[in-house]
């Protein structure tokens, strides 16, 4: 049981350093694409905005800027 | 039994932490060695070792980098200024596939080397972080400055440090 349970435990810690693995500054060609963004037609989610901003009386903390190409 | 349990376990922890952090080339070590193809079918490869002697002015590039597509014709002009001083501007495509790459240089011809990196090796050496990222190399080998990024502004400051690297040799 004890051994089973380090046996458990160790292969958790292997799949933690798996799961770690970033995308490198090079391979973030996919991530720079305009349809990678979260709000691809910006005139669109303004509207959104709006609207809930009119319907719930808030507004801010949609998104982030930038597709995560890690350009400036 | 159990301690030495605990410790195998924070060895490998520590061992995979590790394996993570690999240092990225900074200012003051000396420039990894690198042979790459041109992007260009019909030109030579491009290496270290045929840049022997001159300042080298290396920088890392994609087509789908907005920075580096406004830096790349400013590195252009630089080129043509000091190249005659002993400046040589060596711009590494990481594009993948590199047709990217070359469709921008269609419409944006560049004299420098332009070296294709599609699978990342340089820049696994240099261990690129950010997207540009350049490096001033002396001749020696040495680098003198590591530029992330670029902004308006950058290229005075980028041309006062290949100046003072002319100036010196």
């Amino acid at each position: 049981m004890k051994q089973l349970r380090t046996a458990l435990l160790l292969l958790s810690c292997s799949i933690i350093p798996i799961s770690c693995a970033d995308v490198r500054a090079w391979e973030r060609g996919y991530l720079a694409r305009d349809e990678m963004t979260w709000d691809p037609d910006p005139l669109e989610s303004a509207l959104n905005d709006h609207i809930f901003f009119s319907k719930e009386a808030s507004s801010g903390g949609n998104s982030a800027a930038g597709g995560g190409c890690g350009c400036n | 039994m159990k301690f030495k349990q605990k410790s195998q376990i924070l060895a490998f922890l520590a061992l995979s932490a590790a394996s993570m952090l690999a240092s990225a080339v900074e200012e003051g070590d000396t420039a990894p060695i690198f042979d790459l193809p041109s992007i260009y079918s019909d030109q030579p490869a491009i290496s270290t070792a045929s840049l022997e002697g001159k300042t080298v002015y290396v920088d890392f590039w994609a087509s789908w980098c907005a920075p580096c597509l406004t830096s790349l014709p400013l590195y252009n002009d630089m080129y043509h200024k000091y190249k005659d001083q002993g400046l040589e501007i060596v711009a590494i495509n990481v594009d993948n596939p590199i047709e990217d790459g070359l469709d921008f240089l269609e419409d944006t011809p560049l004299d420098f080397l332009i070296p294709a990196d599609p699978d990342g090796d340089a820049a696994e050496l240099f261990e690129v972080i950010g997207m540009p990222t350049s490096y001033l190399i002396q001749p020696d080998g040495t680098v003198t400055l590591v530029h992330m990024g670029f902004r308006s502004g950058d290229i005075d400051m980028i041309e006062e440090a290949i100046k003072a690297s002319l100036a010196g040799n």
